[in-house]
């Protein structure tokens, strides 16, 4: 099972496009792939879930574990989501109230803070 | 529908194998696909639970997978070698406010299950029992 990792840049945003399923096997690239990201400067980031056919709570802990990276630095942490059956997952668990979620990648990188 | 038992090594690569399996049973049983996906992210939370319990408490044994149908339900029981959940989750919000990933686990499979129990496993460990209302 392999996790789609690309990253670019939209205006002042890092965008990093996942594809595939973010389990316990694949979670760690992702928070790998973030916690680079930050390393190198980027402080304000947009994941884009809109690939992504399963998400579970170890995703979920790595995308808290992202939020609190950029906040340390004032930055921010958006999500790209239009998908119901992972929203469904983000509101059982409350964390809409901490993520924004937007339903494009232009909208996240434009509205995000 | 016979009952269905499925082993896989205590490793975290093998979890979306069990996804895959109980897609398929659960769509063979009559349910539709959003509540096909539900049955998978439950399951799927329960196996994360068992082999992170299993590597926390040092067992390399399988984790069990059966998938048992009765007249108006299916039953799926995860079978671990771990300590009980409750040992192992440590604080229920980190110092910023944030649930655990257990916590947001556990979230997760009791809203999407219609019914869920834990007891003791012979042998050691916890077997959970994830029920599903069948249509």
């Amino acid at each position: 099972m392999e996790l789609g990792l690309d990253v670019r840049k939209v205006g002042s945003h890092s965008v990093v496009d996942v594809k595939g399923e973010i389990d316990v096997y694949t979670a760690p690239k992702l928070r790998e792939k973030l916690i680079e990201l930050v390393s190198d400067g980027s402080y304000d980031v947009v994941v884009n879930l809109e690939g992504v056919d399963f998400l579970d709570s170890t995703g979920l802990g790595v995308l808290v574990g992202a939020l609190k990276r950029v906040k340390a630095h004032d930055g921010s942490l958006s999500l790209v989501c239009t998908q119901d059956k992972i929203l469904k997952i983000f509101k059982i668990t409350g964390l809409t109230k901490v993520f924004p979620i937007h339903s494009s990648v232009d909208e996240a990188a434009g509205g995000a803070a | 529908m016979h009952p269905v038992e499925i082993a896989i090594p205590a490793g975290t690569a093998y979890v979306g194998i069990v996804r895959l399996a109980v897609g398929s049973l659960a769509r063979a049983a009559g349910f539709d696909e959003e509540r096909v996906d539900e049955i998978r992210i439950a399951v799927s939370e329960a196996c994360t639970n068992a082999v992170l319990s299993n590597e926390a408490a040092g067992s390399s044994e399988a984790i069990v997978v059966g998938w048992s149908e009765e007249a108006d339900r299916t039953i799926v029981e995860v079978g671990d070698r771990g300590a009980t959940a409750e040992a192992e989750q440590g604080g229920v919000l980190d110092s910023q406010g944030f649930s655990s990933r257990l916590m947001m686990s556990l979230a997760l499979i009791q809203e999407l299950v219609d019914d869920l129990a834990a007891e003791p496993r012979s042998g050691g460990g916890t077997t959970t029992r994830l029920t599903f209302s069948r249509p």
